[in-house]
C-alpha cells in the first residue's frame, strides 16, 4: 500500500483479471464463430451449397448502420432479443427466437443497447413494415403513432406541396405534404429492413409461441405491411457485391475507376455522366450493360429521361482490362447498391456475351443505335 | 459557529494522518462492542458468498458460450419432411437469385422471350433436362406450351458457384412449384450428369434436348 | 504573520485548483443545458427536432460525456490534487502545466462533443467522442495524473490511509480502463458481441472506478477532518478498498442479463453485485457511525451536509443496484429508465453532491474567500430538491415502464404513454438541477474571479495592520 509502484500494479492487476476473463476468455471462446448453416449434417458439417447465416448486408444497409449510429438511434432502442429466462422480448412478439452471439459477428458496430424508450429492433425487418410505412415514420412519427416520443427526423426528407416522382405523401390531417427521401434516408431504411434474425442455427432454433400473431406491435406491423418480405440475400450474392464495390472504387490497377465519373452515390454529373441509381440501363436487360463493361460507351444516350453524350472508356486499369469476374462483381454491386435491387450477373453470362462480340475491338466502344439493333436481333 | 470556525475546530491535516495510521497499526483496539462488529461482518460475508455461489452453479450453464436448448427427438417421418422442406426453400431462394429475372418469380417467363417453367413439359418430365440446360445453357429455339422461344446468349452457369447439389435444390423446386408435381432430383443424379455431359463444350440446342429425352416429348 | 505549512500548500495549489473547479463549473452548466434539452425532448419530441443537430441521442449522449469528462474529470482533478498535496503535506509542482494539460482536456472534450453533434459518435459507451480525441484526451491525463503522484511520493508519512488509497486508485484506474478499452474496441477489435461487453465493461468502471472511488475518498477525508474525530471502524476500511478494488470490475456486466453474450459473462457479473453489499456496507458504516456522532455540526457546516447528503445516496442507490441486478428483477427492469435512476443517483445524487461539498470546503481556504452561507443553503435545497424529485421519478417510473413492457398485450405506444408523466417530472427536475448548478456557479464566480476593489481593500489592511 505504500509503495506506490506495488500499489499501481496491484490496481492494474485487479482490472487485468477481470479482462482476462470478460475479454481474453470471451474471445477465446468465441472470438473465431463464422456464419454457419441453419442446421449441421450428422456429423457436424456443414451441408453442401446451404446458405450460410448470419449474413452480411447489402452495401446500401451498410451504410444505413453508419447513418443509425450517428443519429444517436441507440440511445432509446436496442437490438438484442433477449433469452427466454431472462427476458419476455420473444413473447412480446420481437423475435422468432432468443439472439446469440453469431448473430452479430458481421456487424462493425454492434448497437445492442441499454434503454428501451422505443421498442427491440433486432427483428424489425420482419415485422412487415413497408419502406413507406418506415419512411414516414423516420419523417414524422406522430402522424402513425399517435403519441410517439420518437424524434422526428424532417432533415432527412426533401419536402414539398407539389407531388413528384419518388416522393410518399404525408397527410398529417392539416395538410398534404410529398416528402422525397434523401439518400440517407433510404440507407436507414434499408438498414432496418436488413434487421433481422430469421433464420435458425445449431445452437438455436425458433421458439414456438402460439399467439406470436396477437401482440399488438405485430397487429399495428400487420395493419402497415404488404406481407412481401424481401428475399434474404445468400452470402455468394452479398460477395459478389462487396467485391464489385471494392472494383467500383478502386482507381488502381484492378480497378473500374467507375466512382470518379459515374461518383460514389451513383448519381453521375448533371449533364457529363449519366447516374447508375434507378437507372434503367443499369437495372434493365443485362446484354447491353455487359457490353458497356467490355467496350466502354460513346455519343448521346438518353437516361432517365436526361441526355447525355459523352465517352465513357473500356472501365478498367489500364481500359479494357477487367476479368469477367470482376465485371460480373461489379455489374452486381451497381444493380443492388442505391437503392436499386435487381439480379445478379454472372461471370459465365459475361463470358457469353463476351465471345458474340469478340471480333470487335477492344477500344471500339459502342453507341446506344449498336446496342439497340444487336438486341433486337434475338 | 461560522463556516470558519468550525474548519479551524476540526483536525489538522498532519494528526488526520497520523491518527489514522496508528488506528491501522493497532488493529485490535479494545473498544466496546468490539467483537460483536466483525463477528457481524464475517456472518454477514459468509452468507453472501453461500448466496453467490449457489446462484452462480446454476445460472452459468457450465460456461457454455449458447443458452440451454431442449433437444427434440423427430420421428423418421418428421425428419424426411424436414429434409425436403429444407430443399425446396433453398432452392426457392437459389431460383428468385439467379432465375427469376428471366423466367419471373410466378414461373410464368415473359411472352417471346423467356418460356414459362410452369406446366412446361421441359421441366416436368425427366429432370435431367433442366438440370441439362442449367449446366450447359441452351440456343436456337424450342416450343414451349405451344409458343416458340428463341435463345441466344443464355445462361450457363457450370463454372459458377452453383454445385452440385445447389442445382438440385433448384431443379427440385421448379419440379414442384407452381402446380408442377414431379419429383426431386438428387445430388448424385446432378453428379452423373454433369460428368456425362463434360465434353460438352457449347449449349445444347433445343433438338438436342429432345433427341436426349424422347419419352418426355412424345405427344 | 507566519503561514502554517497548510496554507502554504494551499497556496501552491490556489492556480490549478481554481481552473480546475472553474472549468468544471462551466461544463457542468453545459451539461446541465444538454440534461434539459434532452429531458425536454421527450415530454415533446419536437422541440428542436428540425435541425440535425439535436437529435435526441446525440444531445444524451454529449451531455453523459460532457457529465463524466467535463464535469467529473475537472473536478476530480480539483480535489485530488488538492487532497493529495495536504495529506502528502508537500506542496503542488507544475502549476504551469497542470493547467496547460487542463485546457488541452478541455478542448479535447470540446471537439468531441463537437463530434459527435456533427454526427461522428462511435458505438462505445462513454467513448462516443470521435476517436481523434482520444490520444489527447489520454496524454492531458496522463500529465495531470503524473503530476498529482508527483506530490504523493514526496509525503511526510510513507504510510498511507483511506483517502488517498482511493484517489490514488482512481486516477491509476482510468489510464488503464481507457487503455483497455482503445485495444479491444479501436486496435484490435473484438468482433460481434466481444466489443458490446468490452463496451459496458468501460463504461460502467468509469463510474465504479473513477468518479466513485475519487468521492469516497473525498467522504473520508473530509468527515474525519472537519469532525475532528477519526473514521469509526477504521480497520474495516482497508477491506472495504480491496473489496470494492477486486469486486467492481467484475461486478459491473450484469448489465448484459439475457444477451447474445455467454450466460456465465452476466452471471458472474450478478453474483459480484450482489458480492459487493460487503464494501458498500463497510463504507456506509465509516461514514455514518462517524458522522452521527455529532449530526449538529454535520448539519451546520455545508460542505459536510453536501457530503453526507452524497454518502447516503451512495448507500442507498448502491443496494437498490444490487436489488436490480437480481436477474428476477432484472428481466423487468433491464432496458427501462431504471438505468437512468442509476446513473443520476451516481452521478448526481452520490458524485456531484460529495464534490460541491468539498469545492466548499476547499475554495475559501484556497482563495481566503468566503462563500455566504444562505448561497450554498439555497444551492443545496434547490439540489436536493432537484435529486430527489429526479431520482423518484426515474424509479417509480422505471418500475412502471418495465412492469409495462411486459405484457404482450399491451402495445408499446400503451407503456410508453404510462412513463410520460414521469418524463414530465423529469423535465421539470432537470430545469431546477439546471438552476442549481447556475447558483453553484455563481458562487464559485464570486470567489473565484478577482474582485478588482478587493485589492484595494487588503492594501488598506496591510497599511493598517
Amino acid at each position: 500500500m505504500n509503495n506506490i509502484f506495488k500499489f499501481a500494479i496491484y490496481i492494474f492487476l485487479t482490472l487485468a483479471f477481470a479482462w482476462l476473463a470478460f475479454f481474453v476468455g470471451a474471445k477465446n471462446q468465441y472470438g473465431d464463430l463464422e456464419p454457419t448453416s441453419q442446421y449441421l449434417e450428422e456429423n457436424n458439417s456443414i451441408p453442401k451449397g446451404a446458405d450460410l447465416f448470419p449474413q452480411s448486408m447489402p452495401g446500401v444497409a451498410q451504410l444505413g448502420a453508419k447513418e443509425y449510429l450517428s443519429l444517436g438511434c441507440v440511445t432509446c432502442h436496442t437490438q438484442q432479443v433477449r433469452t427466454i429466462d431472462a427476458g419476455f422480448d420473444v413473447e412480446r412478439g420481437w423475435g422468432k427466437r432468443p439472439s446469440v452471439p453469431r448473430d452479430y459477428i458481421l456487424q462493425k458496430e454492434v448497437l445492442l443497447g441499454h434503454n428501451r424508450v422505443g421498442p427491440d429492433l433486432a427483428n424489425i425487418g420482419l415485422r412487415g413494415y413497408t419502406r413507406e410505412w418506415l419512411h414516414k415514420h423516420l419523417f414524422n412519427p406522430q402522424i402513425l403513432v399517435e403519441g410517439s416520443i420518437c424524434q422526428p427526423s424532417p432533415f432527412l426528407y426533401d419536402t414539398s406541396n407539389e407531388n413528384s416522382e419518388g416522393a410518399i405523401i404525408v397527410d398529417n390531417g392539416e395538410s398534404t405534404l410529398f416528402i422525397k427521401p434523401t439518400l440517407r434516408a433510404n440507407r436507414i431504411v434499408s438498414y432496418l429492413e436488413s434487421l433481422k434474425q430469421d433464420y435458425e442455427l445449431p445452437e438455436i432454433s425458433f421458439i414456438e409461441t402460439q399467439d406470436e400473431d396477437d401482440t399488438e406491435d405485430s397487429k399495428q406491423a400487420e395493419v402497415a405491411s404488404t406481407k412481401d418480405y424481401p428475399v434474404g440475400v445468400p452470402t455468394w450474392l452479398a460477395t459478389q457485391i462487396e467485391s464489385g464495390k471494392e472494383i467500383y472504387m478502386k482507381a488502381a490497377p484492378g480497378g473500374g475507376l467507375c466512382f470518379t465519373c459515374h461518383q460514389p452515390n451513383g448519381q453521375g454529373i448533371s449533364g457529363q455522366f449519366p447516374p447508375l441509381a434507378g437507372s434503367d440501363w443499369v437495372l434493365g436487360e443485362k446484354e447491353r450493360l455487359i457490353k458497356i463493361s467490355i467496350h466502354g460507351l460513346m455519343g448521346e444516350i438518353e437516361v432517365n429521361g436526361v441526355k447525355y453524350n459523352n465517352v465513357m472508356a473500356p472501365p478498367g486499369i489500364p481500359p479494357g482490362s477487367l476479368t469477367d469476374q470482376q465485371i460480373a462483381d461489379v455489374l452486381t454491386y451497381i444493380r443492388n447498391e442505391w437503392g436499386n435491387s435487381a439480379s445478379a450477373v454472372s461471370p459465365e453470362e459475361v463470358a457469353t456475351i463476351r465471345s458474340t462480340v469478340k471480333d470487335r475491338g477492344p477500344m471500339q466502344m459502342w453507341t446506344v443505335a449498336e446496342l439497340q439493333t444487336e438486341s433486337s436481333s434475338d | 459557529m461560522s463556516s470558519e470556525e468550525i474548519r479551524s475546530s476540526g483536525m489538522k491535516d498532519d494528526k488526520l494522518v497520523d491518527e489514522h495510521v496508528r488506528l491501522n497499526e493497532i488493529k485490535h483496539e479494545p473498544t466496546k462492542g468490539f467483537l460483536q462488529a466483525p463477528l457481524i461482518f464475517v456472518f454477514v460475508f459468509g452468507c453472501l458468498i453461500f448466496v453467490c455461489s449457489i446462484q452462480l452453479a446454476h445460472t452459468t450453464n457450465d460456461f457454455a458460450l449458447h443458452p440451454p436448448e431442449e433437444i427434440i427427438e423427430l420421428t423418421p417421418d418428421e425428419k424426411e419432411a424436414l429434409r425436403i422442406e429444407r430443399k425446396i426453400s433453398s432452392g426457392e431462394k437459389i431460383f428468385a437469385a439467379r432465375c427469376a429475372s428471366c423466367h419471373q418469380t410466378n414461373g410464368l417467363g415473359i411472352a417471346g422471350q423467356y418460356p414459362p417453367l410452369a406446366g412446361s413439359e421441359w421441366v416436368t418430365s425427366d429432370p435431367g433436362i433442366i438440370t441439362n440446360i442449367i449446366l450447359k445453357g441452351l440456343k436456337g429455339e424450342i416450343v414451349v406450351k405451344g409458343e416458340t422461344y428463341g435463345t441466344t446468349a443464355a445462361i450457363n452457369m457450370a463454372a459458377v458457384a452453383i454445385n452440385d447439389s445447389e442445382i438440385a435444390n433448384v431443379v427440385s423446386y421448379v419440379r414442384q412449384a407452381w402446380g408442377n408435381n414431379a419429383e426431386e432430383i438428387f445430388e448424385d443424379e446432378v453428379a452423373s450428369i454433369r460428368a456425362d455431359s463434360a465434353e460438352k463444350q457449347d449449349q445444347w440446342t433445343g433438338d438436342q434436348i429432345i433427341s436426349m429425352y424422347p419419352e418426355s416429348f412424345a405427344k | 504573520m507566519k503561514k502554517t505549512s497548510e496554507q502554504q500548500i494551499d497556496q501552491s495549489a490556489k492556480f490549478a485548483f481554481s481552473f480546475f473547479v472553474a472549468s468544471a463549473g462551466l461544463w457542468l452548466l453545459a451539461a446541465a443545458i444538454l440534461a434539459y434539452i434532452a429531458a425536454a425532448k421527450l415530454t415533446n419530441p419536437l422541440f428542436l427536432s428540425s435541425w440535425e443537430f439535436f437529435t435526441y441521442g446525440k444531445i444524451k449522449i454529449s451531455q453523459a460525456n460532457a457529465f463524466v469528462y467535463g464535469w467529473g474529470g475537472n473536478s476530480i482533478f480539483a480535489v485530488s490534487l488538492w487532497i493529495v498535496a495536504r495529506l502528502s503535506q508537500s506542496p503542488v509542482r507544475g502549476t504551469i502545466f497542470l493547467i496547460f494539460a487542463g485546457a488541452i482536456w478541455n478542448l479535447a472534450i470540446t471537439f468531441g462533443l463537437l463530434g459527435i453533434l456533427d454526427g461522428h459518435m462511435l458505438g462505445h459507451e462513454l467513448l462516443e467522442m470521435p476517436k481523434e480525441v482520444w490520444p489527447a484526451l489520454f496524454i492531458s491525463y496522463l500529465v495531470i495524473a503524473f503530476l498529482i503522484l508527483v506530490v504523493f511520493r514526496s509525503r511526510r508519512q510513507s504510510v498511507t490511509i483511506a483517502p488517498q488509497w482511493f484517489i490514488i486508485a482512481a486516477l491509476i484506474w482510468f489510464p488503464c480502463l481507457f487503455l483497455f478499452a482503445w485495444n479491444g474496441l479501436e486496435i484490435n477489435a473484438g468482433r460481434g458481441t466481444l466489443q458490446a461487453i468490452l463496451s459496458m465493461w468501460f463504461g460502467q468502471n468509469i463510474i465504479w472506478l473513477w468518479l466513485t472511488p475519487v468521492a469516497l475518498g473525498c467522504a473520508y477525508y473530509i468527515i474525519p477532518s472537519v469532525l475532528n474525530r477519526p473514521i469509526d471502524k477504521y480497520y474495516l476500511a482497508i477491506f472495504g478498498f480491496w473489496c470494492i478494488a477486486g469486486l467492481a470490475p467484475w461486478s459491473v456486466v450484469h448489465h448484459l442479463e439475457g444477451g447474445p453474450v455467454p450466460m456465465w459473462v452476466p452471471a458472474i457479473g450478478t453474483v459480484m453485485s450482489i458480492a459487493m453489499v460487503f464494501p458498500i456496507a463497510v463504507a456506509s458504516t465509516n461514514f455514518h457511525a462517524t458522522a452521527f456522532k455529532d449530526v449538529s455540526r454535520v448539519w451546520n457546516y455545508l460542505p459536510l451536509r453536501f457530503v453526507i447528503f452524497g454518502t447516503l445516496s451512495y448507500t442507498i442507490s448502491s443496494y437498490i443496484g444490487v436489488i436490480f441486478s437480481i436477474p428476477a428483477v432484472a428481466k423487468l427492469t433491464q432496458f427501462s429508465i431504471i438505468n437512468e435512476f442509476h446513473f443520476n443517483q451516481r452521478v448526481y445524487g452520490f458524485f456531484s453532491m460529495i464534490i460541491f461539498g468539498m469545492v466548499y470546503h476547499i475554495l475559501p481556504q484556497v482563495t481566503g474567500k468566503e462563500i455566504g452561507t444562505a448561497a450554498k443553503n439555497f444551492h443545496f435545497w434547490t439540489s436536493a430538491l432537484g435529486v430527489f424529485a429526479l431520482l423518484l421519478a426515474y424509479l417509480i417510473g422505471g418500475l412502471t415502464h418495465g412492469v409495462l413492457a411486459q405484457q404482450p398485450s399491451l402495445a408499446w405506444i400503451t407503456v410508453i404513454e404510462s412513463v410520460k408523466p414521469y418524463f414530465l417530472i423529469t423535465e421539470f427536475a432537470f430545469l431546477i438541477l439546471g438552476f442549481s448548478q447556475l447558483v453553484f456557479v455563481l458562487n464559485l464566480w464570486k470567489v473565484i474571479v478577482p474582485n478588482p476593489f478587493s485589492c484595494c481593500e487588503k492594501n488598506v489592511e496591510q497599511k493598517t495592520a
